[in-house]
């Protein structure tokens, strides 16, 4: 692989996905560096889940490319899918197998050595130490996702994908996962993260992409975005208490209308 | 930089198939029907097998069995763990799509192996059943065959269906019909033209192969020839499910 290739870590070009005739994603392009938290932002429908899809291996894409640790996704899957963790957005697993039963199986799935005291050390972790006997069924909502969320570590990987993470979290779960996304980076790995959550984007992320209808909008640094957008009449018009915040800008640059 | 590491197949496979067999031992209850059935037929069909012969019993019940669990236990775990994105997430990891399926399948098979022990133990026990050595061994390697068809048949099912409830009817129903139209067709009481075709459909020609396996000598060119015709149907089914197969359901 050719050194100005490795400080990126995912590199998206021109990434188009289609559904039978209709178009989901267009010409998405982007890359997310070493040491990175990106956040891909977007209305109801606007092709994130999609975009990540066609990363992870999901869905086939018409055209573009997807290059993963250096590894061409549509060429090497398995080696792209090795280097990357994942988390999606409506996932499950096998309700009848026990927590540690479920983080057995991922491990040996991704080649990883679990003895006792890791498996401990993990669940420890994610608070959930008492629960490793317990059914993943039985588990509430916030707790099967922080299941999820470390399981897509599981194999230290240099890029992780998660949809939409904090969605159904409480404030507690969800601080503690930024931190956790936080030591990710400072491993020198790489996170894409959707949310809608603006006040996540500018406090975790390190830069964003606004997607609509499929077309990535503009990609830039959250502090950047309000600056060079605080200014449009837009944008002041639907600010609020003359403060303008990310919101502001994301709501001005994708319309107030609802997405069906 | 740091060398990406694909996990060895085998290492997949294992950690697949602990996972699966597991996932089979905590819904013990549910598979309970695959075994009632051929068991239930057999016990109440006792004073037949001094009439048809034991092969006879014992084959079909066993048939049974086998189309219970190709067509209710393989489907409707496929169909359910798909709607849940169960498999969604195993594919985002290096796991190759056939280790998935495999892992499935070889928990099928194993139960097809466990049903087939349990008809050969209540058959001894109730009617005094005995096969040969011989007779035991070919009989588990038809009923693997002959079970490879209907776990065909079902991916059949899963292949053109997504919605788990439509799949759960339509292999009951498909089950039904083969039941109710091999007791009685394969009799002769619904004419001779019905019977000729249970006797080379998928149901006939898998009672057949399993019929003459428990009796190694009484193996016949039909034998041979309904042999053939179930590998050309689990062929045809296999090809067909596997083709319209979809990992998710959306
Ligand atoms: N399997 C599919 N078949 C057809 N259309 C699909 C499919 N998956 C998604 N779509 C459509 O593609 C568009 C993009 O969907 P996608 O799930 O990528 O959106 P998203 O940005 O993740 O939205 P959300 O914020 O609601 O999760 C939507 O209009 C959706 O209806
Ligand atoms: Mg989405």
């Amino acid at each position: 692989m050719d050194n100005n290739q490795s400080e990126s870590i995912l590199k998206v070009t021109d990434l188009c996905v289609q559904y039978g005739t209709f178009k989901a994603v267009k010409e998405v392009s982007f890359d997310v560096r070493k040491g990175e938290i990106f956040g891909l932002l977007g209305p109801n429908g606007a092709g994130k889940t999609s975009t990540l899809s066609a990363i992870e291996g999901l869905i086939k894409y018409q055209s573009g490319t997807v290059i993963v640790d250096g590894h061409n996704a549509k060429e090497k899957p398995l080696y792209a899918r090795a280097a990357m963790g994942v988390q999606l957005q409506s996932t499950s697993f096998q309700s009848e197998l026990k927590v540690s039963e479920i983080l057995q199986l991922f491990a040996g799935i991704y080649g990883v050595k679990l003895t006792n005291e890791k498996l401990t050390a993990i669940l420890k972790d994610i608070s959930l130490e008492d629960a490793a006997g317990k059914r993943f069924g039985q588990l509430s909502g916030g707790q099967q996702q922080r299941v999820s969320l470390v399981i897509s570590t599981i194999h230290n990987p240099r890029l992780v994908l998660l949809d939409e993470p904090t969605t159904g979290l409480d404030p507690q779960s969800r601080r503690q996962l930024w931190e956790r996304i936080e030591a990710i980076r400072e491993r020198g790995h790489a996170v894409v993260l959707t949310t809608h959550s603006m006040e996540e984007a500018e406090s975790v992320c390190d830069r964003i992409g606004i997607i609509d209808h499929g077309k990535v909008i503009t990609i830039d640094t959250p502090q950047a975005l309000i600056e060079k957008h605080k200014n449009d009449p837009e944008v002041i018009a639907v600010s609020r208490k003359g403060r303008v915040t990310l919101e502001d800008v994301f709501i001005a640059l994708t319309g107030k209308e609802v997405r069906a | 930089m740091e060398e990406t590491i694909i996990p060895k197949t085998s290492t997949v496979l294992a950690a697949l198939l602990r996972a699966d067999f597991t996932t089979l031992w905590r819904n013990r209850r549910a598979v309970v029907m695959v075994f009632l059935v051929p068991i239930v037929i057999l016990v109440s069909w006792k004073d037949l097998v001094a009439k048809m012969g034991a092969a006879f019993a014992l084959s079909n019940s066993l048939t049974y069995g086998l189309i219970a669990i190709g067509l209710m236990g393989y489907t409707n775990s496929i169909a359910r763990d798909r709607d849940k994105g169960i498999f969604q997430r195993l594919r985002v990891a290096p796991a190759p799509n056939w280790t998935i399926m495999m892992s499935r399948i070889f928990v099928q098979l194993s139960m097809i192996a466990l049903v087939t022990t349990a008809i050969f133990v209540v058959g001894y026990d109730y009617d005094k059943i005995t096969l040969t050595p011989a007779g035991y061994a070919l009989t588990y390697l038809t009923a693997i065959v002959g079970g490879a068809v209907y776990l065909a048949l079902g991916q059949v099912i899963v292949g053109l269906i997504k919605n788990p409830e439509t799949v759960n009817s339509t292999s009951r129903l498909v089950y039904f019909t083969f039941v109710i139209v091999g007791m009685f067709g394969g009799m002769g009481m619904l004419g001779k033209q019905v019977e000729q075709i249970t006797q080379w459909s998928p149901y006939g020609t898998v009672k057949t192969i399993m019929a003459a396996g428990m009796v190694p000598g009484s193996w016949t060119m039909d034998t041979t020839n309904a042999l053939l015709v179930t590998l050309g149907y689990t062929i045809v089914f296999a090809v067909i499910g596997i083709k319209n197969f979809k990992w998710n359901t959306k």
